[in-house]
């Protein structure tokens, strides 16, 4: 199973389909924003977003729509911040921000966010 | 009586829309050619009317279906109006006008977004209650010269920065309260409505030369709210963070396009007679102009500026879908307006234009909210708000209505997320940065009521209370 730093440093794509986000690595996940909804509770599976990390993969569904690429705009794309799996969740040190964009072909491209881009936690 | 009128009106109006007629009455004094047009239906101004509802009441209540579908409903309420008085008007001039207004808006709105989406400053100074108060007094300054539009996107994301180790919602309200809204009455280039009337034919200075005494007042009272907020809520504790003091600006370039824009929007031949009219073509030198900064300044961008204001064409696309419907469905509301003006007109005060204007441009779009108002202003004085020369004349004629209504149009679309298009892409941005913004009405009720409203009263007591 791949770390995050492996995925960013080898540009890895990660996969979406319908309302779900197949992540190359394991996370846990403490924010994400679709658009301009903001969501930090993952508690429910039956609205706003749900997460589980999986033996060779992290899954998030965004349940409020059918198909990301409805509410997603291609350039703005998914805020998330993540803390991998392993490591100390209450560690800021260890809080990862990343977006994903979503590409032709289901592909999902992972950047980490720059100290320009605004994304607060 | 009425009705030979009428019908000499739609003779006169059908013979002036052949173009060589309409030549030649633009030859002979454009006047003549307006004047006579005969009045649509009440009934027409429904797609106007439905269209602004949907404005409002789209983002909020049915998001998806509405930003699927804005484009085709706009258009398709626009078509209404458009065909009716292509085919039963037969008043062709008056549409075209309206497209050329709607180029010159779409074209200085346009290229301000773009231009300005290059720009990125980072501020690394303390946030304090001061700092905040001269970074919204200057916000509000240069939204007079960037537009409101262009003023939010350059400084939203600094201010943020600015203020990211204690930033609370109640920051942002005040940035639209000030740099969004209240901030751009000044000049034509501040706020779409002002634009409109400069188009109109209000003179560039007259704004400033008849608004800024009332201003000055309200930009310093809502600031003094702002340093009383912010004061209390700054944190006691020793904040042990070292900041260098510096202001990074990248995109240096883009402040070349943004001077480019801001000259071009005095190369109008109305303004200057040298610069040559492109007549019949629906715009001129200075649209050219303007779309070339459009082209230019995205494709020579710092993609890494882009990237990092999250630049997009959505905000701008939609304005020029909406505008689209708007322009074409207002043409029928203000014959009408205008018309019913010259009933009403002596009985409406310049307190009630500004109460009218403000609370409709709080919920509805400010620009045609007032046009609408400035076309029943100068109906009492039977002037027509489609003819420049007759707007110009209004213009010297009664400087209180049209202060009132500008004031009105500007100030108050700070009322709501919807009242002005930049608060909605402040809102925006700011919740795309991971921060919780208040809803709807809890920004109604929670910041607009009790901290502009009376600040407004104030403003009408002093300078509209018992005049006109």
């Amino acid at each position: 199973m791949k770390t995050l730093n492996e995925v960013l440093e080898n540009k890895d794509y990660g996969l979406y389909f319908g309302n779900r986000i197949l992540l190359p690595f394991k996370c846990h996940v403490l924010k994400a924003i679709f658009e301009n909804e903001i969501v930090d509770d993952f508690s429910s599976s039956l609205e706003g977003a749900s997460y589980k990390i999986e033996d060779e993969f992290t899954e998030i569904y965004y349940h409020e729509v059918k198909f990301l690429t409805d509410v997603v705009s291609k350039y703005k794309g998914i805020k998330l911040i993540v803390v991998e799996k392993g490591n100390d969740v209450f560690d800021f040190n260890n809080h990862r921000k990343i977006r994903l964009l979503l590409d032709d072909d289901h592909k999902l491209r992972i950047e980490e966010i720059t100290e320009d881009e605004l994304f607060f936690e | 009586m009425k009705r030979l009128w009428k019908y000499s009106a739609l003779i006169l109006t059908a013979l002036f829309a052949n173009p060589l007629f309409a030549q030649t009455a633009q030859e002979g004094g454009e006047k003549a050619a307006e004047t006579v047009h005969a009045l649509p239906p009440t009934v027409m101004v429904l797609p106007f009317v439905l269209l602004l509802l949907m404005i409002a009441t789209g983002p909020l209540f049915y998001h998806r279906f509405w930003e699927k579908h804005y484009p085709k409903i706009s258009i398709l309420l626009g078509i209404i109006p458009v065909v009716y008085y292509i085919a039963v008007l037969k008043n062709t001039h008056i549409l075209l006008h309206t497209l050329a207004e709607y180029i010159s808006f779409i074209a200085l709105l346009g290229s301000l977004f773009v231009a300005s989406g290059g720009i990125l400053i980072n501020i690394n100074k303390k946030s304090t209650p001061l700092a905040n108060v001269v970074m919204l007094l200057f916000g509000a300054v240069l939204s007079n010269i960037l537009g409101t539009t262009g003023a939010s996107m350059v400084l939203i994301r600094p201010y943020i920065k600015l203020n990211r180790d204690r930033i609370k919602p109640y920051h942002v309200i005040f940035f639209i309260f000030l740099i969004s809204n209240i901030g751009g009455a000044l000049t034509p280039i501040g706020d779409p409505p002002l634009f409109l009337g400069f188009l109109k034919g209000i003179d560039f200075f007259w704004f400033i030369e008849h608004i800024w005494h009332i201003w000055l007042p309200a930009v310093l009272m809502v600031l003094a709210v702002f340093y009383v907020i912010d004061s209390q809520n700054m944190p006691k504790d020793v904040d042990v963070k070292e900041y260098d003091g510096k202001i990074e600006f990248k995109g240096t370039k883009n402040v070349f396009y943004l001077v480019v824009i801001v000259v071009s929007v005095f190369l109008d031949p109305n303004v200057i007679s040298w610069v040559p009219s492109l007549e019949p073509l629906p715009f001129g030198i200075r649209e050219i102009i303007m779309f070339a900064v459009i082209f230019l300044s995205y494709k020579r961008a710092d993609k890494e500026i882009l990237e990092a204001n999250e630049f997009e064409f959505e905000p701008i696309r939609e304005v020029a879908y909406l505008f689209v419907g708007i322009f074409a469905t207002m043409i029928p509301a203000l014959q009408l307006i205008a018309h019913e003006a010259n009933v009403l007109g002596n009985k409406l005060n310049a307190g009630v234009f500004y109460w009218a204007t403000g609370g409709l441009s709080g919920f509805l779009d400010n620009t045609p909210t007032f046009v609408n108002f400035l076309s029943a202003a100068m109906g009492k004085y039977n002037l027509d708000v489609t003819q420049t020369a007759q707007v110009h004349q209004f213009q010297i004629l009664d400087p209180l209505y049209l202060t009132a209504i500008s004031v009105g149009a500007v100030f108050f679309g700070a009322l709501t997320y919807i009242g002005n298009g930049p608060n909605f892409m402040v809102k925006s941005i700011t919740e795309r940065s991971g921060i919780k913004m208040p809803s709807f009405f809890t920004y109604f009720v929670k910041y607009a009521i009790p901290i502009l409203i009376p600040i407004f009263a104030i403003i009408w007591l002093v300078f509209f209370y018992g005049r006109g």
